[in-house]
């Protein structure tokens, strides 16, 4: 019994001293290892099929870009997974589980301001941190619900005061036609464009469809919105909608029905591909850096290209996915693994000077994850569908 | 007045639209009393087809043929290309299961109607495209009377579909086909024992039914100037309750039924609220199976003793 007790002992220490020198030397080895390998998963969740795919597939070109660049240039291996939510909250929700089930340590986007707000708190419980480079409705980051999002552009606080100030100022209609397709985007931004129309005198009629319309009941919606609601005196219609295409039929449906008027479109309209009705006007959160010759600029166009479709929404899902991944090296380089926590305070850090970033500003939050400074952009459609950017004041 | 006539255009060039896909719907469940819920599907491969049929011919501001001509081939194609799936699908999805419960061709329909859509994103992508109508057929090709605009397409929609239903009248109460697929509808073991080609005469159906979808998504491309892979289910949605409102299995019934709902939602759409129209269309849905089940020309069926 004695010899057994001896035994018990000598193992004990053995094992304590095995912990002891092996768990340090562990420890150590790990952070040799994420400094040599500092791996890690981004998921992004964008509509990468449906009826605003362009927009998806433009921020899923724009995200690979960064990776593919900043990978070379920092040593790091971030991967991405590709999660299609068709811009609904449905998918979006189903997706974002999905993802907090994974090993991501950050998600791209939703693209959406409607998806921000059903996943947002799912993400904070997770301690995920979302970028979004494309939800612009104010309330996402004032509600206090969605702790770990950001955002890398302007909210429809700067676009909505912007675009009303431009319509008052220099479209001079007596009044304004505002279509909305039911959708938070479209009925924050409406809602605050229109109040500040009719504080100028400006009469606005405020009319909305169903967004998830399609084929000719989407046909139908819309001819009769302009048979019905388009009054000769409302020289520009307001689409602050989230698919281009629609604002092209509406144009369409316009001039077949014998009406003039101006299609302001806001920034989930702006696409080259599908919505190109000559003489109307988009505003967007970002410029066109594809006609701009600095070298960030031509360099990023270059990188985009070779990952897809480059158009305006992938310049902002660049800069969103940039941010991940120098906060990914950045914890790499303190000698520590990434996770979400790590990752997500190294986000709220961030201070990517405005000669880095594609966007033109500096990338650094405020605590409710809204950039410090920020800006709109507007362009008019000329008669061969190009986009051209004109001043926005 | 100007907004009364115009919100009639719009509603019968939409009821047209709705009609031309409810005839399919209403042939096949006449004959195989199967809901076909990927016939919705077929219209969006049509407009599609639609779509590459301007391409092959320099594109639309390119074209090298006279617009006219470019819609009959569009038309052409489109109705026998989609036909010829329409059979397939027949062939290899439904047939196997003809004797099986009612339940499982429906199911599998939806299968079909999903992978039609998503057979469409994998080859062709998520954009919408667009037919650029106006390059080859100008807005100014309409007819404007006291303020009131009818495109010329408009009035294509609303001709071609009354004479497609005339064609389609014509050919089940007068051709042998018309006969041996009545005979099917009414019994299909009797008709097969009276000599009747049964296989055949379910594949004409389908190909009946789903050339009117295809010449139906060509109709719906020029006048929206856009297709995407998606645009099916909705459409597919509204048909079938057309069909159901006029009397599933009659084909005077899918007409009038498109039309009766393509105007409902146009006039609560001008007169109620832009927000309506769905709301509108499914209420009318649930008041008719409420208040007359077998639709406006549907008939009991008659009970086997």
């Amino acid at each position: 019994m004695k010899v057994f007790r001896y035994w018990v002992a000598a193992a004990g220490v053995i094992a304590l001293a095995s912990v002891t020198v092996f768990g340090g030397t562990s420890s150590a080895h790990a952070a040799k290892a994420a400094k040599a390998a500092c791996k890690a998963s981004l998921a992004i969740e964008a509509p990468l099929t449906g009826q605003v795919a362009q927009l998806g597939l433009e921020q899923l070109a724009g995200a690979k870009a960064a990776i593919a660049a900043d990978n070379k240039t920092y040593g790091t291996k971030v991967t991405l997974a590709q999660d299609d939510t068709q811009l609904t909250p449905a998918l979006a929700t189903t997706k974002t589980q999905a993802i907090i089930s994974s090993n991501a340590v950050g998600v791209i986007g939703p693209s959406g301001s409607q998806e921000v707000a059903a996943v947002g708190p799912a993400l904070a419980s997770a301690g995920l941190a979302a970028i979004s480079g494309s939800a612009t409705n104010p309330a996402l980051t004032t509600s206090g619900a969605n702790t770990t999002f950001f955002r890398v552009v302007a909210t429809d606080a700067v676009q909505g005061p912007q675009d009303a100030n431009y319509i008052i100022k220099h479209l001079k209609p007596k009044a304004v036609l505002i279509i909305e397709d039911e959708e938070i985007y479209s009925t924050g931004l409406g809602g605050t464009i229109a109040g500040i129309l009719q504080k100028a005198g400006i009469t606005v009629n405020v009319q909305s469809f169903n967004g998830q319309d399609s084929g000719p009941t989407l046909a139908n919606d819309l001819s009769s919105i302009v048979s019905s609601q388009l009054n000769a005196n409302e020289t520009v219609t307001l689409m602050p909608i989230q698919e281009a295409a629609d604002a092209q039929q509406f144009a369409e449906d316009a001039k077949q029905a014998s009406k003039t008027t101006t299609v302001f479109g806001t920034d989930g309209t702006d696409s080259s591909s599908q919505f190109f009705y000559a003489g109307s006007l988009v505003s967007n959160f970002a410029p066109d850096i594809s006609t701009v010759k600095s070298s960030l600029d031509k360099n990023v166009t270059k990188e985009i290209k070779a990952q897809g479709s480059y158009g305006p929404f992938g310049v902002p899902s660049y800069a969103a996915a940039d941010v991940y991944v120098r906060a990914i090296a950045s914890v790499c380089k303190a000698g520590k693994t990434p996770s979400r926590a790590n990752v997500l305070a190294a986000v709220r850090k961030t201070n990517i000077p405005a000669k880095a970033n594609p966007l033109g500003e500096v990338i650094k939050f405020k605590a409710n994850g809204d950039l410090t400074q920020s800006q709109f952009y507007l362009f008019k459609i000329n008669s061969a569908g190009k986009y051209i950017q004109i001043p926005s004041k | 007045m100007q907004q009364f006539i115009q919100t009639l255009v719009n509603g019968l060039t939409t009821g047209s639209l709705y009609a031309l896909i409810a005839l399919g719907y209403t042939m096949v469940y006449g004959v195989l009393k199967l809901l076909n819920f990927a016939h919705g599907d077929l219209f969006m491969v049509g407009a599609f087809v639609g779509y590459f049929a301007i391409g092959w011919f320099g594109g639309a501001t390119s074209l090298v043929i006279p617009a006219w001509l470019l819609v009959i081939i569009m038309l052409t194609v489109a109705s026998l290309g989609v036909g010829g799936l329409g059979v397939a699908i027949e062939r290899f999805a439904y047939r196997p299961l003809r004797n099986a419960p009612r339940i499982t061709p429906l199911i599998t329909a939806l299968g079909v109607s999903f992978v039609l859509e998503n057979s469409v994103l994998l080859l062709f992508g998520g954009l919408t495209r667009y037919y650029n109508t106006p390059a080859f057929i100008p807005f100014s090709v309409s007819i404007h009377i006291d303020g009131v605009s009818i495109g010329i397409v408009q009035m294509l929609i609303f001709g071609g579909s009354i004479a497609l239903m005339f064609v389609l009248l014509q050919l089940v109460n007068k051709t042998v086909l018309g006969k041996s697929m009545r005979a099917v509808a009414s019994d299909r073991e009797a008709a097969e024992m009276l000599g009747i080609n049964v296989d055949h005469t379910i594949a004409m159906t389908f190909f009946i039914g789903s050339a009117m979808a295809g010449a139906a998504g060509v109709m719906y491309g020029l006048y929206a100037n856009q297709v995407a892979n998606l645009i099916g289910f909705l459409a597919g949605l509204k048909a079938f309750t057309a069909a159901v409102v006029g009397g599933i299995g009659s084909i005077p019934g899918a007409m009038i039924g498109g039309m009766f709902i393509g105007l409902c939602e146009s006039f609560s759409l001008s007169y109620i609220s832009t927000r309506y129209g769905d709301l509108t269309v499914f209420a009318i849905l649930i008041a008719v199976m409420l208040i007359r089940p077998t639709g406006i020309f549907g008939r009991a069926p008659l009970q086997k003793v």
